[in-house]
């Protein structure tokens, strides 16, 4: 394996190729879509607090019922907010040309990506189910509750990302390695990472609340945080680049 | 011709080659010139000038080789300077939190009462009619029921009753309806309120402290002066029923044929010890069966295990309750007239049923003493009711210990602190005021006796100001003091030397552990200084072999001009240690040190003032060194993730929920690397790098949760989780099937390694020998080993071999291992030449010669070592514990392949993950953070018998094997793919391991912190208190596997590699 290769980055940052940088994703600049994309926060986060004492009583019912009722938000919200993997407007967006006008993409493109999006986020379901069950969630019981978790992962995190990156795999490395720019989809993605990383914190302490039992507290953290981070990353962080290619050289030594 | 670096050729080398080849004959042609030219001035040639620069080579390496051992030493100095530290802020603490008493190995006999000239009447001297008192009783039939709370006995009222309330009314009734057949009072126990310390306690007569100092290595068993070392050798026996316990405090007392034992620690199973102890107890309460027994004991759990389970306030309490109602009906009446009954809890139990700490409910247990004949007095007409709750008139438990011993007719036992219970000597009209004045002259004499012999052993001074308990003794000693009045002052004498032991005994040192927390912070401070990075610091792994050899040309170039050189970090240990050395700090700390043994001031205060003087010296020589304060902070991402890891882990310990769920935190901490490690290899230009980081990344996750799987659930764990450690809850040995893993082991393992030398193409030299064959043999052994111990065991080979055969058979092999892999194993890394081969190939342009492994000539290398304590660490550990182990390796290595391939050898996460995964094999090995959990019977897999300092260490090595392999995997992380001529290898080592011990200290200090904090906390014996003393433990013992081990196998590795590459720095 030629690792000697790999391993000067002085070498590797003088003879870097111009790579072909993975550009974020912009939310459609019109009163709709900032309305939605507000609105969909307000109603996931509306419909969490609703819920959230069925939650407790009942985790299993309560996110079988919720399922359907958050795709349908996140749907909308992916025709009405994002454009579209390979539209139009995408591929405006990666020559990024503010302010030139767009013309309307017909309506069935963005229908047909948001089921293909949908379906790739339920295969990804089972891949979430095993990174819950890899960080100590139990494996043989519960079965249920953590799948229902990891559905509503994919939907929060996973389905905004595959709508608008499609699988161009330069992008999805980009994603996966936190090297493309900040925005809504990536920042709902990250924060439902973080969201439900800090989930589980309280669910060992012995308080003996009702709440803390599996998986209420990771989907409360979830939710949170995903609406948090797609809000910060689509209004304040717009752009910005985790450590990106610039920024990771530093990081990655 | 350069050596070249084992790179896959291909079809581009070809013109290289060619155009190599073209350079190289021009090059030739143009040297013969030269050389003409040369022989013909007179100058020396190519060949003559090639062997001076050799020579001058050779001369270079020694330098080098000098320069490195005492750069070395150097280092292993200032680590040394660092155990010092981190012993002396652990011994401050320790030595005021972990309360020590002295054990006395003074013995009461029955001819030498405390009394002098006593009245003949009362002393007969003879154990028949009682030694320092006239005997009451034959015999005594002693009922202790576990958790017996005081209010679980008397009646409330039941509007407001609870499951436990009213079920238990036999006490009271008799006690209320026949005054001078039975007596009920409470009972109040000393903390930690568990069943081990409260046996000591109720037998001894003493408070029990964390520590009895002069207690021996594993012994559990009571050497100091008891009840029943008194009944024993008066020649009494002693029959036991019930809890196991008592079996291992009292090993052979007990009468061999009556007595049944019953294992104590499964605390779902409510009924056999209960069972048990009744169904045997009755038919030796049958008067032909009295001659076999003086002291009966039975002991039953139920109760106890009713709380844990279920809590107090349910029906399964209710039942239990009812069922001791009704067998302490029948044994009261199945006793004789010379048989004194007792009933008692050693302690109560919380609102959730558990026990171990110093709330009331914990401490309130209840005693209720029965005579068939009328005995027992009152001193006062309103004592006749028992108390309504246990606020009112309770007794201590050490209590007992006199009035059973006088009653009984045996001497007090010589430790004992407590003062006869009233009842049983006031007379059945509650007034022989002569009687309760004698026995309590004889107790209070006893105590005085003690306090004499304690305060002289341990060197204190007493007090004799009034009020003190001398006073009090000469003022109760006084002439012509009524029986009385004279029985009042002794027991106000009695009340105040406990309380003065209490003082002595349970009070923490605050100064001294706040000393300590001082020290070990101000310490931490100097390590984390120490292993942070300089700004300007980078370890480049640059591992190009044809670069490596041009440099060295040129430095043999330079040589001639310039001949000093000098290592950049030559001085760096020696400049620290400097620190030290200032005059004016030594100048201070002589004055102090003279001023201090002047005036003979304690030593904690001295040593605390003169650490701190001295960590400042060395904080000062490191910030002149570049490594200030303000390096610390992280300046990457990863410096930042290790911060939080360890500052979440280590704030988790003020919390009990977080110390006993600390296996699960560990996984998840685990995880969470692997996903941000995950994240990061995404980031990798190269596909194929790329790819190989995500693989092992993908394969580190997974292996962690796999390794979860197996694990031994601690009390409070119960009921969500499950052990898997062993063959059932109750069990500790291993289930058959799990034989299967040692075994896995030995076909699995080394090729796992083997795959990963490899692709470095490091499987060369004594690798396939040594991993192949010996660590492949030595991990059979081992499997063998287990293999034999289960048949053992389980008894399968009974008809064939004996019971001792087998055990001899597996003591010399687990000697076989050992020395195999830590005597010989260790030898031989000093003497492993490096894992390279070199091939010499015929190319057009002459010879190719490639070095195989070059790349990994140090890390590959290294790996022996870790490997060597693998194999003795699997051997002593059990074998779910062996799978454990072997995929922590797995695990290590995939964590060096992704630093590695992350480029992250600088960074501190990688020491800090280490330190995670070897903190969580201690989980999956088969422990806790609890004294119960120490594996004590691994001591014998070795050896027969228990030897020092042999049993200790084997002891050592299976509650640490996985923090040891961590430790000795450090280096590792630095080497794994490091050339032979990379240059910081020993700072950068001795960087990643301050680091790493760094993780060890904040969990010292953190825990220390916390548990000085929360010393009256609820949990504090049970939880921050063991939590404490591992994390101490730990810290110990990773410095001097850092310093004995990682340090000085670096050394020898170093050492190796650059005999035969030469030195690079």
């Amino acid at each position: 394996m030629s690792s000697a290769l790999a391993k000067a980055p002085s070498a590797q940052a003088t003879d870097a190729k111009p790579k072909t940088t993975v550009a974020a994703v912009p939310t459609f600049d019109n009163a709709l879509s900032k309305g939605v994309s507000f609105g969909r926060v307000a109603v996931l986060l509306g419909l969490l607090a609703a819920q959230f004492n069925d939650l407790v009583a009942e985790p299993v019912l309560t996110l079988q019922s919720a399922l359907p009722v958050v795709a349908v938000v996140q749907v909308a919200y992916a025709m009405l907010c994002l454009p579209a993997a390979g539209s139009q407007q995408a591929k405006a967006a990666k020559k990024s040309r503010p302010g030139e006008k767009k013309k309307a993409e017909p309506a069935g493109t963005s229908s047909v990506t948001a089921f293909l999006a949908l379906v790739l986020a339920t295969i990804s379901t089972p891949v979430i189910h095993a990174l819950f069950i890899l960080f100590g969630a139990p494996f043989l019981d519960h079965v249920t509750h953590t799948f229902l978790c990891a559905a509503h992962f994919s939907l929060l995190g996973i389905f905004p990302v595959i709508y608008a990156r499609g699988v161009d795999s330069q992008s999805l490395i980009a994603v996966a390695g936190l090297s493309a720019p900040l925005d809504e989809t990536l920042g709902g993605l990250l924060g439902a990472v973080l969201g439900a990383w800090l989930g589980a914190v309280p669910i060992p302490l012995d308080w003996d609340r009702d709440w803390q039992r599996w998986p209420v507290t990771v989907v409360c953290g979830m939710y949170a945080g995903s609406c948090l981070g797609s809000w910060l990353s689509g209004v304040v962080f717009y752009g910005k680049r985790l450590g990106g290619p610039a920024a990771s050289a530093a990081k990655d030594e | 011709m350069p050596p070249k670096s084992s790179k896959a050729g291909d079809g581009l080398d070809y013109k290289a080659i060619a155009k190599q080849f073209a350079k190289a004959k021009a090059a030739r042609e143009a040297r013969e010139a030269r050389d003409a030219e040369a022989k013909e001035k007179g100058l020396p040639t190519e060949k003559e000038q090639t062997e001076i620069l050799e020579r001058q080579r050779e001369l270079l390496n020694n330098k080098r080789q000098k320069a490195y051992e005492r750069r070395w030493w150097w280092t292993a100095a200032f680590w040394t300077w660092l155990l010092a530290v981190h012993g002396i802020g652990i011994w401050l603490f320790a030595s005021g939190f972990l309360l020590t008493r002295l054990v006395l190995d003074d013995k009461s006999s029955c001819a030498a009462p405390p009394v002098e000239g006593l009245a003949v009447g009362q002393a007969a001297l003879d154990v028949n009619k009682g030694c320092w008192h006239p005997k009451q009783f034959d015999r005594a039939v002693v009922i202790l029921i576990d958790a017996l709370r005081y209010d679980f006995t008397v009646p409330e009222d039941p509007a407001t009753a609870h499951a436990f309330h009213n079920s238990f009314p036999f006490l009271y009734d008799t006690a209320v309806k026949a005054p001078q057949n039975a007596f009920l009072r409470p009972f109040i126990a000393d903390p930690p309120t568990t069943t081990l310390q409260r046996l000591k306690g109720l037998t001894t007569g003493t408070l029990p402290t964390f520590i009895d100092a002069g207690s021996n290595f594993a012994g559990t068993a009571i050497d100091e002066d008891n009840l029943l070392m008194q009944l024993r050798d008066s020649g009494k026996k002693i029959a036991h029923l019930g809890d196991d316990t008592w079996w291992s405090l009292f090993p052979g007392y007990f009468e061999p044929n009556i007595s049944k034992a019953y294992d104590s620690f499964n605390v779902w199973d409510l009924h056999t010890v209960d069972n048990g102890v009744i169904d045997n107890i009755f038919p030796l309460l049958e008067s032909s069966k009295e001659n076999q027994w003086d002291l009966l004991i039975g002991h039953c759990l139920g109760v106890d295990h009713a709380g844990h389970r279920y809590g107090p306030d349910h029906s399964a309490m209710t039942a239990k309750l009812q069922q001791m109602n009704e067998f302490i009906t029948k044994v009261a009446g199945s006793i004789d007239d010379d048989t004194l009954l007792i009933v008692m809890g050693d302690h109560g139990m919380d609102a959730k049923g558990d026990h171990g700490g110093e709330s009331d409910d914990e401490v309130e247990a209840a005693l209720w003493m029965y005579s068939k004949r009328p005995f027992f007095g009152r001193t006062s007409p309103e004592f006749a009711v028992p108390p309504a709750n246990a606020k009112i008139r309770p007794v201590n438990q050490i209590d007992l210990v006199p009035t059973l011993a006088l009653l009984l007719g045996i001497p007090i036992p010589y430790n004992n602190l407590g003062k006869p219970i009233e009842e049983a000597f006031a007379g059945q009209k509650g007034n022989d005021w002569a009687n309760l004045a004698a026995v309590s002259r004889l107790a209070s004499a006893g105590i005085e006796r003690y306090r004499q012999s304690y305060f002289g052993a341990r060197g204190i001074s007493q007090t004799k100001e009034p009020g003190s308990p001398a006073a009090l003794w000469v003022a109760a000693n006084a002439a012509g003091l009524g029986h009385k009045d004279a029985y009042n002052a002794l027991t106000e004498f009695e009340n105040e030397t406990l309380q003065v032991y209490k003082g002595l005994w349970a009070r923490f040192d605050v100064p001294r552990m706040v000393a300590g927390v001082f020290v070990t912070a101000a310490g931490l401070v100097m390590l984390v200084m120490y292993s942070s990075r300089p700004a300007d610091e980078e370890f480049v792994v640059a591992n190009d072999a044809e670069l490596d050899y041009a440099e060295r040309r040129l430095e043999l170039m330079n040589l001639k001009h310039e001949d000093q050189e000098e290592h950049p970090d030559q001085h760096l240990h020696r400049n620290l240690l400097g620190g030290l050395a200032d005059a004016r700090v030594l100048f201070v700390v002589g004055v102090l040190i003279a001023v201090g043994l002047y005036r003979k001031q304690p030593l904690d205060g001295l040593a605390a003032l003169v650490v701190t003087l001295l960590i400042t010296g060395v904080i000062s020589a490191l910030s002149t060194s570049g490594r200030t304060i303000l390096n610390i902070l992280p300046r990457t991402f990863w410096g930042w993730l290790s911060v939080v890891l360890t500052l979440s882990h280590s704030i988790g310990f003020a919390s009990n929920s977080y110390t006993i769920w600390e296996d699960s935190i560990l996984l998840f901490f685990i995880a969470t690397f692997g996903v941000a490690a995950l994240i990061s290899s995404f980031r990798i230009e190269s596909k194929v790098d790329r790819t190989m980081a995500i693989y092992h990344t993908v394969i580190f996750i997974i292996i962690g949760r796999l390794a979860s799987y197996s694990k031994l659930c601690r009390e409070e764990q119960m009921p969500y989780c499950t052990s898997t450690y062993y063959s059932s809850v109750t069990s500790s040995t291993s289930a058959p099937w799990q034989l299967v893993i040692p075994f896995a082991v030995f076909l699995v393992l080394p090729d796992v390694i083997k795959a990963f030398l490899m692709p470095s193409k490091s499987y060369e030299g004594l690798a396939p020998t040594w991993i192949g064959y010996a660590f492949r043999g030595g991990l059979f052994l081992s499997a063998l080993y287990w293999t034999i111990d289960a048949a053992n065991n389980g008894g399968w080979l009974a008809d064939r071999l004996s019971e001792s055969t087998l055990k001899s058979a597996g003591v010399y092999l687990a000697q076989v291992i050992l020395a195999l892999s830590l005597i010989a194993g260790s030898t031989s890394f000093a003497w492993a030449p490096p894992n390279i081969s070199i091939l010499s190939t015929s190319a057009k342009t002459g010879q190719l010669v490639t070095i195989l492994g070059y790349g990994n000539a140090m890390g590959a290398r290294y790996l022996f070592l870790p490997l060597n304590f693998l194999a003795a660490c699997i051997l002593v550990t059990k074998p779910m514990g062996s799978g454990a182990l072997a995929l922590m390796m797995w695990q290590i290595l995939c964590l060096a392949e992704i630093i590695d391939l992350n480029q992250l050898k600088g960074e501190s996460i990688g020491p800090v993950m280490l330190a995670i995964l070897g903190n969580f094999y201690f989980f999956k090995t088969g422990h806790q953070a609890v004294l119960s959990s120490i594996q004590w019977d691994s001591a014998f897999i070795p050896l027969f018998s228990i030897r020092y300092p042999w049993s200790p260490l084997v002891v050592a090595l299976n509650t640490f094997a996985g923090q040891i392999l961590a430790a000795v995997s450090v280096p590792l992380i630095v080497l794994w793919k490091v050339g032979p001529k990379q240059r910081g290898v020993l700072e950068t080592t001795a960087r990643a391991l301050g680091v790493f011990v760094a993780y060890f200290a904040v969990e010292a200090l953190t825990t220390m912190s916390w548990a000085g904090w929360l010393r009256r906390h609820l949990m504090l014996y049970r939880v921050f208190c063991p939590r404490f003393m591992l994390a101490a433990l730990l810290l110990l013992a990773m410095d001097l596997v850092g310093i004995l081990v990682a340090l000085t196998g670096v050394r020898s590795n170093t050492l190796a590699v650059c005999e035969v590459f030469g030195w690079a720095e």
